[in-house]
């Protein structure tokens, strides 16, 4: 039986959304994507990502033909999803300072780095405040369940995560697969 | 501190001993400085709009906002 519900892969960025994305197409659910973020040094696999997810709140039209596949909606952009679809949110989570420090080579590759932006302290409360009212919101929406994934225990080669998301999404996932799809050295940004 | 307006909490003497005795050991000066200094380092460092506001601007510096 085919799937009824939008599977969305979310988090903050580079939380391992792309990672998650990457595998669960390996795992034979097709991505909605366009191709247009190319893949570079923050992602050499590539972002798998959908520029038309930005502008979620303007147009939702391509969100119904989503449907049976994957699409990758940051954290911020969840609370944009149309109510009249079903959704398996899968949430990665990550050490926070991992996060950051990521984050940071990145907006530093991108030019768009602040040096008169917050401090990772004040960064990271932030984030945890923006983290508490996401989940809380979708504790709350009947037409959205959702599974947290640890992105720091699948690197380390815990697989339960990657079990818990063949579960979670049914028999339309390869969960071998999925974890082919794991390629350790790109595990930078390690915490302690 | 609290700029033109301030207001007053009531707190039950066993916990106000409880934190006198831990100013005393953390060196300030005053029971109240200290219980002000653990308030606003516990308390988000500012309001839910600007941490809101904050993190849009990370994630547009990303790249993943417009």
């Amino acid at each position: 039986m085919s799937a009824d519900f939008v599977t969305v892969v979310s988090g903050l960025p580079r939380s391992g959304t792309s990672l998650m994305m990457q595998m669960i197409t390996a795992g034979g659910i097709e991505a909605v994507q366009d191709g247009q973020r190319a893949a570079d040094a923050d992602n050499p696999k590539g972002y798998l990502e959908f520029e038309a997810v930005k502008k979620l709140k303007e147009d939702a039209s391509w969100v119904p033909g989503a449907v049976g596949k994957v699409v990758k909606v940051i954290s911020m952009l969840l609370f944009d999803l149309p109510a009249t679809q079903k959704y398996r949110v899968i949430f990665m989570t990550r050490h926070m300072d991992e996060i950051l420090a990521s984050q940071k080579e990145m907006l530093k590759r991108r030019g768009t780095l602040d040096d008169k932006g917050p401090s990772d302290d004040d960064m990271r409360k932030f984030f945890q405040n923006h983290l508490n009212k996401v989940r809380n919101w979708l504790s709350l929406q009947a037409n959205i369940q959702v599974l947290f994934v640890d992105y720091n225990a699948i690197m380390s080669g815990d697989d339960k995560g990657i079990r818990d998301v063949g579960e979670f999404l049914g028999s339309a996932v390869n969960v071998d697969a999925m974890k082919k799809a794991i390629d350790a050295s790109l595990y930078r940004n390690r915490h302690g | 501190m609290f700029g033109s307006r301030s207001h007053k909490i009531t707190i039950d003497n066993e916990l106000y001993e409880r934190l006198e005795k831990a100013a005393q050991v953390a060196g300030h000066a005053s029971t109240e400085e200290f219980i002000i200094h653990v308030l606003e380092t516990t308390a988000p460092a500012s309001s839910s709009a600007d941490s809101e506001e904050e993190v849009r601007k990370r994630l547009q510096g990303l790249g993943y906002l417009e």
